[in-house]
């Protein structure tokens, strides 16, 4: 059994082809339980997001699996599988589990360390699961993905820092202005990114919201969106009086507000700290209000120097989150590791031939009354009966291993006998829900067992 | 008894000393992990520091605050006491550098002039002696946390005025945040700060002799008081707040270091047991 990742991203196909291809609501589960009810796949997760398809798969004919699924998702999208192939990436075994851990870390994402992926492939995971389409490999495999995301998010500041102007300044009227509770937030214009910012203050906990446009009509727009109230530009000092957050993006030719102005209004709020951002072009805000005491401005080059800095911050982090899914590779691969049939055999015999010396050893003053004869009876007679009770239990894996799922029969024998120890597979670890399989008659395929490859072998990218 | 006060006296302060390494680390590393250490360090450290006084109390048989070691022991168990209330409290971050930097400063200080425990001489053997030394330390470690809130205003506000929007901001408390604790920090401090003077003069006016009232520690300590006094009504009838408010807990704070950085050890007539 081989796991399969195939599928288009930001990094390989233009925006139209990922439209095209993109499944919304429940349709990547449903093209998830397309693949599993064929003969070839085992277990398969579909990830679907503005960025990216993804089709993740168990299988024991990768060359198959990964035909079948450019070929259903060609189909999809109403693409020539042969065009498509050209924008599709795909990896195998540890490879594709270092991919899809770097997608829950959103290293893979267009903007790095975005929290949205996480959730986004949770949901995809949920619901394959609730189809039936997944079981031990996959429910372990995409738990592991999601611990992994969370373990990137917490140990590195890979997240941290906003990336985009709006939530820039929101972060900064946060820095000036504390708790944003309550807070009156007064916009100037109706800027798409003043829009935006205002959605971000009210998330975080703003209060009233005015719009002051040159007409009441043009206001009344923006501030429906907002759920604000909407003032005409006559009333603005009063509206500026009140204000905590003054958000200016108008087309006006000249400053809208100069500094004279503002420092009589500050003088009669008894310092109360005002946070201004000019998003205009050309600037709306005198910068000399800059220089009146409690009020803090900031234009779109200072916010855009900000968003570039975190940018780079958050790509000095990568280092660091790449180590750490690395590290999750490889416990994820042990684990896998774990599922094949010959060694689990071997490890069954093992245990019991253990058991049976072990008791032997225990009764070692009895049988030294015996005659060497009789103590070599009693080995025998010991050995035939191990022999016999493993008999049947080994040719079957033997057989089953032939089969697609055999691998669930290898975690329910190493769960039965616990053979990784006690404290191997503790209680609530993931994995723990494998399903029963569901069909096994007439799959005989030519791999037998799970065999992460440590070379991957990437077809496509 | 003498020797396991002095471990534990320098194992609190290494345990500071580690706060202060995870507090610095925190504020240029952004890992949440590194702010938590540090406090648990101090929080580590205030506990052994709080042995070292009780030893040091069973020890002297007295409240442990006559000569540079005891005194500056105490007083950086208040302030830190004062900071870890804080820090409960209200969460907010960034204070724990300052606190844990001036409160290594005193004990380095305190560790230096180390000295077995003094008696009573008996101008202190008075209870009004041990009301003045206890609201005194309490109003000094106000007003130690008001000037270091202040001085991080001063700063961060310089920075944001500048437009120089550095990520080592982000990990200080909000500029409104800082301000508001200046201003409780001052209006807390200053009832105890006059009921010092109070009980001080009172003492003085008893034994200091006629010039008591020329002594540098009694007109340092009057300074400070007009500056909180002026800070605080300005605040509370004019709204106060800002830069201005700030600079003037800055002031208040240099004069009560004053005193007990310059002038108890080296200027003041009385203030001077022990040293």
């Amino acid at each position: 059994m081989h796991l399969v990742v195939v599928g288009i991203s930001h990094k390989t196909a233009p925006l139209e082809l990922r439209e095209r291809l993109a499944l919304p609501g429940d349709e990547a589960a449903r093209l998830g339980c397309a693949l599993h009810d064929g003969a070839t796949v085992a277990e398969a997760v579909v990830l679907s997001t503005c960025n990216r398809t993804e089709v993740y798969l168990l299988t024991g004919d990768t060359g198959a699996a990964e035909r079948l699924a450019v070929g259903r998702l060609a189909q999809r999208g109403g693409v020539d599988a042969a065009a498509l192939e050209a924008a599709v990436y795909g990896a195998r075994d540890a490879a594709a589990i270092a991919h899809l851990f770097r997608v829950a870390a959103s290293l893979d994402s267009l903007v790095v360390g975005e929290a949205q992926i996480l959730a986004q492939l949770k949901d995809a995971y949920q619901a394959a699961c609730d189809e039936g389409c997944t079981s031990a490999v996959f429910n372990r495999l995409f738990r592991h993905a999601v611990e992994v995301g969370k373990r990137v998010r917490t140990e590195t500041a890979i997240g941290e820092r906003p990336v985009s102007v709006s939530s820039v300044a929101v972060d900064l009227a946060r820095q000036v202005l504390g708790k944003l509770d309550r807070r009156v937030v007064l916009v100037l214009g109706a800027g798409g990114t003043s829009e935006l910012t205002v959605k971000h203050l009210r998330a975080r906990g703003a209060g009233t919201v005015v719009v002051a446009g040159r007409t009441l009509a043009t206001a009344a727009a923006l501030a429906g969106r907002c759920d604000g109230r909407a003032v005409c530009f006559d009333e603005l000092d009063a509206q500026l009086a009140a204000a905590d957050i003054v958000i200016s993006s108008t087309a006006a030719p000249g400053y809208v507000i100069d500094r004279a102005r503002l420092a009589g209004i500050m003088g009669g709020r008894r310092r109360r700290p005002m946070f201004l951002i000019d998003i205009a072009v050309p600037r709306d805000l005198d910068p000399d209000i800059g220089r009146i005491a409690g009020c803090y401005l900031y234009d779109i080059d200072d916010l855009q120097g900000v968003v570039a800095a975190n940018r780079h911050e958050r790509e000095r982090e990568v280092a660091q989150a790449e180590r750490i899914v690395d590290e999750e590779v490889g416990r994820m691969n042990d684990w896998l590791a774990g599922l094949e049939v010959v060694p689990a055999i071997a490890q069954l015999r093992g245990a019991v031939e253990g058991i049976r010396e072990a008791e032997l050893e225990r009764l070692g003053g009895k049988l030294a009354e015996l005659s060497p004869a009789q103590r070599d009876q009693v080995e025998q007679l010991t050995t035939a009966i191990v022999n016999k009770i493993l008999h049947l239990p080994t040719v079957r894996l033997k057989e089953l291993a032939a089969e697609r799922d055999a691998y669930v029969y290898v975690e329910a024998l190493r769960r039965l006998f616990d053979l990784d120890g006690a404290a191997a597979v503790p209680a609530g670890e993931p994995g723990e829900s494998a399903q029963p399989p569901s069909r096994r008659a007439g799959q005989a395929q030519s791999k037998a067992t799970l065999r992460p490859s440590p070379s991957p072998g990437a077809s496509g990218q | 008894m003498a020797h396991v006060e002095v471990v534990v006296f320098w194992l609190g302060f290494l345990l500071y000393a580690g706060g202060l390494t995870f507090f610095v680390e925190f504020l240029f590393s952004r890992r949440e992990l590194q702010d938590r250490l540090g406090l648990a360090c101090v929080v580590a450290g205030w506990t052994l520091e709080t042995v070292t006084l009780g030893l040091r109390w069973a020890q002297a048989g007295h409240f442990p605050v006559v000569g540079a070691y005891e005194s500056l022991t105490t007083l950086s168990w208040a302030v830190v006491t004062v900071y870890l209330v804080l820090a409960w409290r209200t969460g907010v971050k960034a204070l724990g550098l300052y606190v844990t930097a001036a409160v290594l400063l005193f004990l380095t200080i305190a560790g230096a002039r180390y000295s077995p425990p003094l008696g009573l001489t008996t101008a202190l053997r008075s209870d009004i002696v041990v009301i003045h030394v206890a609201v005194m330390f309490t109003a000094l470690a106000a007003f130690l946390v008001a000037g270091g809130a202040a001085l991080i205003y001063l700063v961060e506000d310089f920075e944001l005025k500048r437009r120089h929007i550095r990520p080592v901001l982000g990990r200080l408390p909000a500029l409104r945040t800082l301000d508001q604790l200046v201003g409780h920090a001052v209006l807390f401090g200053l009832p105890f700060l006059s009921m010092g003077i109070a009980a001080g003069v009172i003492r003085a006016a008893v034994y200091g002799g006629p010039h008591w009232w020329r002594d540098a520690v009694v007109l340092l300590a009057v300074a400070a008081w007009v500056i909180y006094a002026g800070a605080a009504c300005g605040r509370l009838a004019s709204g106060w707040s800002g830069r201005r408010s700030a600079w003037l807990a800055v002031a208040g704070l240099v004069c009560l270091l004053a005193i007990r950085l310059v002038a108890v050890p080296y200027l003041s007539g009385f203030h001077s047991w022990g040293r």
